[in-house]
């Protein structure tokens, strides 16, 4: 026998031996896992753990300071490391994190969502996430079919439209809609402002706004859109406010509001700040930077 | 709208001792990005104009004399080179043993063309403390080091001691142990002025001091000062106070805590952190002798000492810089409803369904001394649209059955703009003032001024009076 076969027969050997044991642990071992995890009721959900007030560092040489720290900022500081690597903790609750803003961007809001807040349900020319996300162009355009469902839907020259779109978040929209909008409508019927029918957009871009107003020529129209997600929040909602709205308008002429959320500012307060924002805008007669 | 605006603040501290002025520049910056709801804070605060320390006018020895204050501000404000119309905010202190009721408002009276609508007058041995240790830097120093840092503030007539831990006041105690509690002539060096405590702890040492030749009445005067701060000692280190020290002890709300470090700030202060002046008799009373008695003192060689950014400036810099607190620019406030002065705070009690009532707790607050109390609101689980509705109704429910306007309510979150529209929806014949982003504890009182043309903010100055423990 040459050495390399020798040297063969002893691989192959080895690599029996490791599949048996592994057919071994599979059979014998995984059950008992098994059990042993509905002994425990359920697995803790990752992402349930408030990251500002997980302490990872074992044995702090000052834990007040160190949990003072972690509170001052959503950032991922003081988590703690494996060798020059991250805890596997840490490096799942990434992933989840990351995830969880992926599908807030590919998610769909429901399809009775509209009907449940009053609102005339219309779509862009994007017939689909994929469509939306590489065409931005065709999120701002509306075919005839929608603009006849708007006409139909809508009182034309309101004082102020209301425009809800799904945009990059729809988890932004389902977590914010509810406390922002009764908050945005009695503000403004405080005082005194008549409003449109709200109006949601699927597949929707900020500058939908032009073409919604092109048609139905409201005052103010307002667009609340949810936005890109990232690491610390998949549930931001941004609010794009402009005076006169109509096709051709440049971006100077939005004001906007951004970072409605939980940890942001919360939606229910958002919607009372927006209600008075929009006055100034009425009784300015302007919006963007012409308001400044 | 402008980036930023300032504000012009004055601070007048009328003391046991001296009366001082100074004004300073509070600026305003909102420092949420463009795109954000905007959010006020005070950024920076500079001292614009430093007046002399002057003696506090007295007619007798019990009296302030307002008419001899009233030309002393007059002329601060002139050298100033300000009108009082241009101040926009501030606040009176009147302190150690001047703080008593009939000078408070002979003050208040004889300053009123200068201290104007918004410029608050107010007094207590525990305010001052919180004050001097703001106006030192005690309270920045505890925040920077992530420690707890003893302020003692002596000054003419009192010794007021904060404990400031990681930035908050955690403790206040004032002490009847002072500079000018024993006066004398600074020719001859002999006493001209025994005030009541010191004498009582005279007599312990010396029954006919006055008769007693100069050397001799030098080391009673040290003994006495020794023992005075012994009892400072007791009280910072939770010691059992003994018989004589209960005329000295004014207030003690110390927690029974490690203190990190001390800062020593008021006039005396100046003669700790510079030890060996040989003319004790500078300022006609016994200051640097009281010192000396400091630093030979446990507290000095306990612990680590500091040394403050103010000392015999502490309060008025406090008064007149650090007294202001800004709410948030997401209020609601009804037209000519402000200014406010002395509001109360008042807490709800929480009921078993888990609405919160005020009923009860108002009651505390029901002489006419208030014009009107203001009703804090609780942090609540969310600030969800129904929550809050939730507990507008009940607010609107209570408030028509509590006394005074205009109704003054103040949120603990971010909250105060669509409550008080709500509110303002539920009970619209009602001038309603809705704020929050300050923060309060039980005790507190509040003055609130006229919302300011930047952002719809409003200054609001909190006197916390004292420390639930």
């Amino acid at each position: 026998m040459s050495l390399e076969d020798s040297v063969r027969l002893i691989v192959e050997e080895l690599l029996k031996g490791i599949e048996k044991e592994k057919n071994q642990s599979s059979n014998s071992s995984s059950p008992l896992a098994n059990s042993s995890i509905m002994d425990e009721g359920e697995i803790t959900d990752l992402a349930e753990i408030d990251l500002q007030r997980y302490l990872q560092v074992p044995n702090p040489v000052n834990k007040e300071i160190y949990n003072e720290m972690k509170l001052a900022t959503p950032a991922r500081i003081g988590v703690w490391r494996s060798g020059p690597r991250p805890l596997t903790d840490t490096l799942l609750r990434f992933r989840a994190d990351h995830a969880v803003a992926q599908d807030s961007v590919l998610g769909v809001v429901p399809e009775e969502f509209p009907a449940k807040y009053k609102m005339v349900s219309i779509q862009t020319l994007c017939k689909s996430k994929d469509e939306y996300l590489t065409r931005p162009d065709l999120g701002r355009k509306l075919d005839e079919e929608n603009l006849e469902i708007l006409t139909k839907g809508c009182p034309k020259g309101a004082m102020v439209q209301i425009i809800v779109s799904d945009g990059l978040s729809s988890k932004a929209v389902e977590a914010n809609i509810p406390n922002l909008l009764p908050a945005l409508i009695q503000g403004l019927e405080g005082m005194g402002v008549k409003l449109g029918t709200p109006i949601f957009v699927r597949n929707g871009r900020v500058a939908v706004m032009d073409t919604i107003g092109e048609e139905l020529k409201p005052e103010v129209a307002v667009i609340l859109i949810g936005e890109r997600p990232g690491l610390g929040t998949a549930e931001s909602m941004s609010a794009y406010m402009g005076y006169n709205p109509r096709l051709g308008m440049v971006e100077s002429e939005r004001t906007v509001i951004s970072n409605i959320h939980k940890g942001g500012t919360p939606a229910a307060e958002a919607g009372a700040h927006l209600a008075s924002l929009i006055k100034k805008i009425l009784d300015a007669k302007a919006s963007g930077v012409n308001l400044e | 709208m402008a980036k930023e605006m300032t504000l012009v603040s004055v601070g007048i501290d009328v003391g046991t001792t001296t009366t001082q002025l100074v004004i300073s520049r509070l600026t305003l910056v909102n420092v949420m990005p463009g795109s954000q709801v905007p959010k006020v804070e005070i950024s920076h605060k500079s001292i614009s104009y430093m007046g002399k320390v002057h003696f506090t006018p007295f007619e007798d020895r019990r009296h302030v004399d307002g008419g001899a204050l009233r030309k002393i501000i007059a002329k601060e404000y002139e050298k100033a080179g300000v009108k009082p119309e241009q101040i926009d905010t501030g606040a009176i202190i009147i302190t150690g043993e001047t703080a008593k009721k009939e000078n408070a408002s002979e003050i208040i009276h004889s300053l009123a063309d200068y201290a104007g609508d918004f410029v608050v007058a107010t007094a207590g041995p525990d305010l001052e403390s919180v004050i001097a240790g703001k106006g030192s830097g005690a309270e920045a120093l505890s925040k920077r080091l992530h420690a707890c840092i003893a302020n003692i503030d002596i000054g003419g007539g009192t010794t007021n001691i904060a404990y400031f831990d990681r930035g908050k006041c955690i403790g206040t105690a004032c002490i009847n142990v002072g500079g000018r509690l024993l006066e004398v002539d600074p020719i001859s060096h002999r006493l001209t002025y025994i005030s009541s405590p010191a004498q009582k702890i005279l007599n312990e040492y010396c029954t006919e001091t006055s008769k007693v030749q100069s050397g001799n009445e030098l080391v009673s005067v040290k003994n006495c000062l020794r023992s005075m701060v012994e009892c400072v000692e007791r009280v910072v280190f939770q010691e059992p106070l003994l018989a004589q020290d209960s005329c000295l002890v004014m207030t003690n709300l110390l927690p029974n805590v490690k203190i990190d470090g001390v800062v020593f700030s008021g006039g005396v202060a100046k003669y700790i952190y510079l030890p060996g002046i040989e003319e004790w008799w500078i300022h006609g009373d016994v200051g640097p002798l009281l010192a000396e008695a400091f630093q030979e003192s446990r507290i000095y060689s306990s612990f680590p000492i500091h040394e403050g950014s103010e000392t015999i400036h502490a309060t008025v810099l406090g008064a007149g810089a650090h007294t202001v607190n800004v709410s948030g620019s997401t209020i609601t406030v009804s037209e000519h409803s402000l200014p406010l002065r002395n509001v109360p705070a008042v807490f709800p009690e929480s009921e078993t369904s888990g609405k919160f009532s005020w009923l009860k707790s108002v009651d505390n607050y029901l002489d006419s001394l208030y014009h009107t109390v203001a009703l804090i609101v609780p942090p609540l689980p969310n600030t969800d649209f129904l929550t809050i509705l939730t507990l507008a109704e009940t607010l609107a429910s209570e408030l028509p059955l509590i006394k005074g306007e205009p109704k003054v309510v103040i949120a603990q979150q971010d909250i105060a703009k669509v409550l008080g529209q709500t509110l303002q929806r539920l009970l619209p014949a009602i001038p309603l003032v809705c704020l929050d982003g300050i923060e309060l504890a039980f005790g507190d009182f509040l003055d609130i001024a006229k919302p300011l043309p930047y952002q719809d903010t409003v200054p609001v100055i909190v006197k916390t009076l004292i420390f639930a423990r």
